[in-house]
């Protein structure tokens, strides 16, 4: 086990620049995500601190050690590709055991620890089987297996659930999370483009866009706490409503004034002359009267998703998702609305990082 | 007539016409080896009648048993398979070795050499054949068996075949072999070797083929009739000075093709698979 430590990494393919001057430490048995869209470098980052690409740029530690120089055949990480990347003509048992063959150990001891892992995964009837005649999820588990086998110091997993249909995908995250963290405590390097895996199952999350690190923090940071524009629409479902406007002070009132609208803010937000507003759709308060501070709006339609129903609110070019409570049951007309007071961000316009919030 | 049944009656029409033009062609290609296998079975003076006749009168063994007659006839075939072993091993040895490095390895001036490997499939063999001829002869391999093999030991297109095939197994296999500690050497034999069955088997059954029918190859750097392959060894046994006695060649020709045919018929699967890999990913 060990720590990661990614000191001004760069990786360059030909003039893109996949990773960006990038420095993260991963502490030692911590569950790190790596969270982006696709082309962000969040994979890149995977594959370098792998081996299976060398950085352009910078330096990677696992442990104490320098690797870049270092083989990934003797880095002794292990990794769980998407596709898991199980060897088709080998069983189950010769998958699991290939990592142990690789490294000399002795025959007895290799049944002794595949046995082991296998039925600590559940997986003990299956060793004879082919991948090929094993579902999704059993072969997420021996990919798994096959990495646990010969106890890594760092596990690094490339979106290992996008490749299984919801249900199982939702069981496994907790079922992952729960064998890396509180059983085995081993170093992990998740890397997901889906925001709740990564809220659900990191210790901290990494934000990646356009190969550069947005932030770092735990998911409550991340949640609340967003450092920019990308942070805060990227994490949250829907995403946060990004307003543009101006903040002014009218007769002691700071008032955020857009063409359709104006609101006003706590006092201590900063006035400025162009600003972005952004809000949580789960943090507004509807209502279907008017109200003294509440902003008039016209009901586009509503999405409804069970419990929760959003509504969109159109001003012109202009729209913002809300969540209404469950007893408006309207899905067309005027509606009322004001985002919660301490549930607000402020924006800079430019650089699009937080200034208030 | 309603649309439904105009739509069933082109599609009649159609399946009928394809049939037609298939049965054709097949007709076409088959012709030779129907006219073979009767001729075989007539005297010399049937055979070569014209207009020409279908059915032997008198139905005769004669050319087999002129064929079975020849004291080198098993030796022929003991070389041919011989000859025929070689280059199917050789191929299947350096073709695989290469056709992973090409695909698998980054080394400088891959891309280049593949590609000036693969511009000699443009080259006519008899550009190449007096060189061949030249080096084999300074190496004293002349009349034998293993220096014409030495020329065939590996191929062109059988290293294309490889390339292509290891290119499109998944990347993500093989990285995953590296982070299990395999390095390139241990990921060929475990993990690219027994997942080319197919494609091994593609180039096996092509060589083999290939080989086993050759001719121009054996007729120029084989000399003495005891070291002949099969082909040259029938075209030499029934050439006379002034004619060439044309019907045991062909009954011997057709029992030369049976291993052949039989290994078409039953590795036929390899075969396709062998152009689909060749015409798949690149």
């Amino acid at each position: 086990m060990a720590r990661v430590l990614l000191k001004n990494v760069t990786k360059k393919f030909g003039n893109v620049i996949a990773v960006n001057n990038l420095n993260l430490e991963i502490k030692d048995g911590e569950f790190m995500v790596l969270l982006g869209p696709s082309g962000c470098g969040k994979s890149t980052t995977l594959r370098m601190i792998a081996g299976l690409e060398t950085p352009t740029e910078g330096e990677i530690w696992i442990g104490d050690q320098l690797v870049n120089d270092i083989d990934p055949t003797k880095r002794n990480v292990a990794m769980v590709f998407q596709s898991y990347a199980l060897y088709p003509h080998m069983t189950v048992f010769g998958n699991i055991e290939f990592p142990l063959r690789m490294a000399g150990v002795p025959k007895q001891e290799r049944i002794k620890k595949v046995k082991e892992v296998a039925e600590f995964l559940g997986i003990a009837e299956l060793l004879n089987r082919k991948p090929s005649e094993l579902s999704g999820g059993q072969q997420q588990r021996v990919a798994l297996a096959r990495a646990l086998v010969r106890e890594p110091q760092v596990f690094l997993l490339d979106e290992p659930l996008s490749n299984l249909d919801a249900k199982i995908r939702t069981q496994m995250r907790f079922e992952l999370k729960k064998l890396l963290s509180y059983e085995l405590g081993i170093t992990t390097v998740y890397v997901t483009h889906d925001q709740v895996e990564a809220m659900t199952m990191a210790d901290r999350i990494a934000v990646m866009n356009k190969g550069i690190l947005q932030q770092v923090g735990t998911p409550d940071e991340i949640f609340y706490k967003p450092k920019n524009t990308f942070v805060a629409t990227f994490v949250g479902s829907p995403p946060m409503n990004l307003i543009e406007g101006s903040i002014v002070e009218k007769e002691g009132k700071t008032l955020f004034e857009t063409e359709y609208f104006s609101l006003q803010l706590p006092n201590d937000v900063p006035k400025a002359e162009k600003a972005i507003l952004g809000f949580r759709p789960q943090h507004v308060e509807v209502s279907l009267a008017p109200r003294e501070g509440y902003v008039k709006g016209n009901l586009l339609g509503v999405e409804k998703l069970g419990v929760e129903n959003y509504g969109h609110i159109g001003y012109g070019r202009l729209e913002i998702v809300v969540r209404l409570p469950e007893e408006i049951r309207v899905t067309r007309g005027e509606i009322y609305w004001k985002p919660q007071e301490n549930r607000i961000y402020i924006f800079d316009t430019k650089s699009k990082r937080t200034i208030y919030g | 007539m309603t649309p439904k049944e105009r739509e069933k009656l082109i599609r009649r029409i159609w399946i009928v016409i394809t049939y037609v033009v298939l049965i054709t062609f097949a007709f076409v290609y088959l012709m030779p080896f129907i006219r073979s296998l009767v001729a075989s079975f007539m005297t010399w003076a049937q055979a070569s009648r014209y207009p020409p006749e279908w059915i032997p009168n008198p139905f005769t063994l004669e050319n087999y048993q002129k064929l079975f007659r020849l004291e080198l006839f098993p030796r022929w075939i003991r070389n041919t398979a011989l000859y025929a072993g070689l280059i199917v091993t050789g191929n299947v040895i350096f073709a695989s070795m290469a056709g992973y490095a090409f695909a698998r390895l980054k080394f400088p001036g891959r891309d280049a050499i593949f590609s000036a490997l693969l511009s000699l499939l443009m080259i006519p063999m008899f550009v190449t054949l007096v060189p061949n001829y030249i080096i084999i002869y300074k190496l004293g391999l002349i009349d034998n068996i293993f220096g014409l093999s030495l020329l065939g030991l590996t191929n062109v297109s059988s290293i294309f075949l490889m390339r292509q095939y290891f290119m499109s197994l998944s990347n993500e296999i093989f990285e995953a072999a590296r982070l299990d500690g395999c390095g390139p050497i241990k990921a060929f034999f475990y993990i690219a070797l027994p997942l080319a069955r197919p494609a091994l088997g593609a180039v096996a059954v092509y060589q083999f083929l290939g080989s086993w029918n050759a001719f121009i190859g054996p007729l120029i750097f084989l000399r003495s009739p005891e070291n002949f392959t099969l082909p040259v060894g029938l075209s030499f046994a029934f050439q006379r000075s002034m004619w060439t006695e044309y019907t045991p060649i062909i009954a011997g020709s057709l029992v030369a093709s049976a291993p052949t045919i039989i290994l078409f018929i039953v590795l036929n699967k390899y075969l396709i698979r062998g152009i689909v890999i060749t015409g798949g990913k690149g």
